[in-house]
């Protein structure tokens, strides 16, 4: 197939909004004063990834979609076994010298692992149902005890996503949803103390203005400090000064919202939402089931990353520790992410070859089944 | 051919996708508004919150002016202090690393731990909080290296006044302490801030307005950690004035000291010293027995410390040369002198006899000698201290007169000194004595004036009462002619900048109406007092202090009246007699003979005068 044809069949503007995001980020996070040069290093190697992910055939991981997980559970073992703890919590596996948060690639691990196993039928049984449960309880109970509340959030939120994309009936659906519910009352219990806490501030956050309840009060005035069109770059004040905890990670969108403002927000806002739209349209273009799955569980992990980051950071919703896609610091976060946004874009390069004028031409045939590889 | 344009996407929209793409756009929706809400409607306030978190107003304290003697030695300094301070909004969020900070600073600064969390909880959380006692030099260092590992605490200096031998000069100075509730409303229309110290005995509080500086200010912005990034806006503090005393460091010292080996000697506990400058009023040397460590009270004075002073029965705390009043005793027979001569009642050659007692209406009246002196004038009587004479002059006087001429010599007003708390003494006549007694005793023997009373105010005694201020200022008065100064102790005082902001300005506050031949005469028994050989002169011989001058002793009873009455003894002089520059008045409360107890100690201070004279008189340097 001729480079024209590549052309043509690229989704045009993923990577668009995709560069725009990586600038943006790049931005915020040289604004709240992290390590910018790892950042540009973590970008490049996300876009070696990326590539690399667009380039390769999505459907050869399906047959190892096993190994794949049996991959993840032993990186996440490895974790509890000889990872690196900070600020209480065990994530990191030293690699080659960089740290590695498998948590982080674990929600694109998981996003292709259930996708291979809910195409494989129409429709979806209890037993699948079941199954996909099963599936994604080892590496969710293994990442909360880790403890990393907000990562588990999103593994829970991909898995219902997928189900759903997947077909499983409203009353499945809503019966995990009022398993849920019955759960719920036990989470205290489960949760580590600090996470308790983070979740009793959240329904109360003017308790304890000094102790716990200091993250979201500090970000919150960050946000609306930046008004309508924010304080400039590199000149917020909460943010500059250091008000606002874990800028260049969990509170970036604060940073961010407090220098760009409430116009600086909707672009945000609306390039994220547009790159969803995008995820979603390769999956109503995928040539496959499986494909369908890929694309729309990287939607479910980037939407569930987006809406509880911003929403934690202008106090809908409880702390959990979750980076904004592309956006907040960190390696492993940010090169999985292109990764997978890489991989919806194989997709998108190897989708349905709808021909109008030449249907059965068998070189066209020929095209299509030359991908099809 | 090869058709690559018929390659057309074609989205197969499923109804889950529109669903999912539906739930995607609603949840940021709900972002957006919730974004609209917070940056827009919620905007400023939370911006102004923001504000409030960065910027804060500091107060840059103003230096207090220091006080210096006549020539520029300091006499009190300010020097820095340290105090530990937290910010308790930077206090660690995390319950184990605030308990591990807290224990820290309990035992770094001695505080019981939960007293300190009680403050620090109470308070503001982004302004500082001052936590526990003063740091001593030792605590600053020990604290200041543990600072990195205690995020919010930090150090601060500030300038805590200082005196200088507060024995000798304490109560000229006084001392300053923080304002308590009295200060503050008293001083609050002024701009007193609660954490602000006030002079509130001595020159500290009589010199006030000169002395406080005009505090600064400046906006800074501090990060989370309570480190000022920069500051927007700043306003610089004044420093108070600087304040020249009219005292001589050295002949305070020299005063003091001879007041206090004249006590131990006589086996005394309290007395009182004041060196004027009869042309001017400039106070040299004022002195006050026993004295206190006016420090103690710029740290917080301790409970113990504070009844330690307050119960002990020398009362260190009263400034007995401008607030002890007591009975001049004999040191008054130069107004009665003075009254006798200039109301045409003697003259400087009257002579009159001096027996050993005179009788008044049935009562005896006694002379200190139980023989009679014989025939004399007045400066005779002055030298000898012939009570009976002064009884018959006063009794040809009158009590009314008598008092007008002990209110023209300054007695019964308090004097104008810098400082608070001057007691005015008492001059009494016949109308005083009636206003003492309730209405129905008008007419009783104890509310009517009687000739006793009038004849033992010509001797110093009745109801009259003085201060060594005054003292000073009476034998002054007689030395320059008759001119009461107002007393000051203040010879200059320059701003912040060097200018010359107050500066001597002799006032004279009353003029004795004596004519000047009737006040020499008055000197002339002055002089004889101090020159009668085997008496008086013999302080100035065994001194090596030529007796040019004038001087009087005084013996005084205190404590109602009859034989036997306990005594306070009193010496007054000037000196040189031509030219007189200097007078003084020594006070020994308790003392029983003035020429033995209070002169010596007056020829002390003399001594040392005469000896250093060119350099108590050099000016500012």
């Amino acid at each position: 197939m001729s480079t024209t044809a590549l052309w043509r069949r690229l989704d045009h503007l993923q990577p668009l909004l995709v560069s725009m995001l990586a600038a943006l980020g790049l931005m915020t996070v040289y604004s709240a004063h992290a390590d910018w040069g790892r950042q540009v290093l973590w970008l490049i190697l996300g876009l070696g990834a990326y590539a690399a992910a667009s380039a390769f055939d999505y459907r050869r991981l399906r047959p190892v979609a096993l190994a794949l997980y049996a991959g993840m559970i032993l990186l996440l073992l490895a974790v509890h076994l000889v990872g690196h703890s900070a600020l209480g919590a065990r994530r990191w596996l030293s690699v080659a010298g960089f740290p590695l948060e498998p948590s982080e690639l674990s929600k694109l691990l998981l996003v292709v692992v259930l996708a291979a196993y809910l195409s494989r039928g129409e429709r979806l049984s209890w037993r699948t149902f079941g199954g996909a449960l099963l599936i994604a309880a080892p590496p969710a109970c293994l990442i909360l005890t880790q403890p990393d509340l907000g990562t588990t959030i999103v593994l829970v939120g991909v898995m219902f996503g997928m189900l759903f994309l997947a077909g499983a009936r409203a009353w499945q659906l809503f019966s995990l949803v009022l398993a849920g519910g019955v759960a719920l009352p036990l989470l205290p219990y489960l949760l580590h103390g600090y996470q308790r806490r983070r979740l009793e501030i959240f329904l109360d956050p003017n308790q304890d203005p000094l102790g716990a309840g200091y993250n979201l009060l500090q970000a919150r005035i960050a946000v609306g400090a930046g008004g309508l069109f924010g304080q400039g770059w590199l000149r917020g004040l909460q943010g500059q000064l250091g008000f606002v905890p874990e800028r260049a990670t969990d509170f970036v969108f604060a940073i961010f919202a407090e220098e760009f403002g409430l116009f600086g927000s909707l672009v945000l806002l609306a390039v994220f939402g547009l790159l969803l739209i995008r995820l979603l349209r390769t999956a109503a273009v995928a040539p496959d089931r499986f494909g369908e799955l890929v694309a729309g569980g990287v939607f479910l992990m980037i939407l569930v990353q987006v809406v509880e980051n911003v929403g934690m950071n202008i106090g809908l919703l409880p702390i959990a520790g979750i980076p904004l896609p592309l956006i907040s610091y960190g390696g492993s976060a940010t090169i999985t992410t292109l990764a997978a946004l890489g991989l919806v874009q194989s997709v998108a390069l190897r989708r349905r070859a709808v021909v109008h004028a030449h249907q059965g031409s068998p070189r066209t045939h020929g095209v299509a089944s030359e991908f099809a590889g | 051919m090869i058709q690559l344009g018929g390659v057309t996407p074609r989205a197969r929209w499923s109804n889950r996708l529109v669903a999912a793409a539906s739930v995607a756009v609603l949840i940021i929706g709900v972002l957006a508004i919730e974004l609209a809400q917070l940056q827009v409607v919620d905007g400023a306030k939370l911006a102004g919150m923001a504000r409030a978190n960065s910027v804060h107003r500091i107060v840059l304290e103003a230096e207090r002016g220091i006080i210096y003697d006549r020539h520029g030695a300091p006499l009190v300094t300010n020097s820095p202090m340290w105090n530990l301070e937290v910010v308790p909004a930077v206090l660690p969020i995390d319950a184990r690393a605030l308990a591990a900070e807290l224990s820290e600073l309990a035992r770094i600064t001695g505080e019981p731990e939960e007293k300190l969390a009680t403050a620090l909880l109470a308070a503001d959380p982004y302004a500082s909080v001052r936590v526990g006692p003063d740091l001593s030099q030792t605590q600053e260092l020990a604290l200041n290296e543990r600072l990195p590992d205690l995020p919010g605490a930090s150090i601060v200096q500030r300038a805590v006044r200082t005196y200088i031998e507060p024995l000798v000069f304490g109560h000229v100075l006084g001392y300053v302490g923080p304002l308590n509730d009295a200060d503050l409303k008293r001083l609050g229309p002024l701009g007193y801030q609660p954490r602000e110290v006030v002079g509130k005995v001595g020159v500290e509080a009589g010199l006030e307005t000169l002395l406080r500086g005009k505090d600064g200010w400046a906006d800074v912005e501090v990060d989370a950690r309570g480190q000022v990034v920069r500051t927007l806006n700043s306003q610089a503090p004044i420093a108070g004035a600087s304040v020249y005393l009219s005292l001589d460091a050295t002949l305070q010292r020299a005063t003091a000291q001879s007041l206090a080996e004249g006590l131990v000697r006589d086996h005394k506990t309290a007395g009182a010293s004041v060196v004027i400058d009869p042309r001017t009023g400039e106070v040299l040397a004022l002195v006050s027995l026993p004295g206190y460590d006016t420090n103690l009270f710029t740290h917080g004075i301790s409970q113990a410390d504070y009844s330690r002073l307050i119960n002990d029965p020398d009362r260190p705390l009263l400034n007995r040369a401008i607030a002890g009043q007591y009975a001049p005793g004999s040191t008054f027979k130069m107004v009665t002198a003075t009254a006798g001569l200039q109301e045409g009642k003697i003259t400087a050659n009257t002579l009159l006899s001096c027996p050993s007692y005179i009788n008044v209406n049935g009562w005896i009246y006694h002379n200190w000698a139980s023989y009679s002196l014989g025939q004399m004038n007045v400066a005779k009587a002055l030298a000898t201290s012939c009570d009976t004479f002064f009884y018959q002059v006063a009794a040809m006087v009158g009590d009314v007169t008598l008092a007008k001429y002990a209110r023209a010599f300054g007695f019964g007003q308090a004097t104008g000194i810098e400082m608070p708390g001057v007691m005015p003494g008492l001059v009494p006549d016949r109308i005083w004595k009636q206003l003492q007694c309730g209405v129905p005793d008008l007419n009783s023997d104890a509310c009517r004036w009687s000739t006793g009373d009038t004849i033992t105010f010509g001797i110093g005694q009745s109801y009259l009462l003085t201060t060594p201020l005054n003292q000073a200022l009476y034998v002054a008065a007689v030395a320059n002619g008759g001119h009461v100064m107002k007393p000051t102790l203040v010879l200059e005082a320059r701003d912040a900048s060097g200018h010359v902001v107050q500066s001597l300005q002799p006032v004279v506050t009353s003029t004795v109406p004596a004519s000047d031949a009737n006040l020499m005469a008055v000197r002339e028994g002055m002089r004889e007092e101090i020159n009668r050989p085997y008496n008086m002169n013999y302080w100035f011989r065994a001194a090596g202090v030529p007796a040019d001058g004038g001087g009087k002793t005084g013996t005084a009873q205190w404590g109602g009246s009859g034989l036997d009455l306990p005594t306070h003894a009193w010496f007054v002089f000037f000196a040189p007699y031509a030219q007189p520059e200097i007078a003084l008045s020594i006070f020994v409360e308790k003392g029983e003979l003035s020429e033995v107890e209070a002169a010596p100690i007056g020829v002390q201070v003399m001594k040392f005068y005469r000896e250093h004279v060119a350099t108590i008189r050099a000016g500012l340097s």
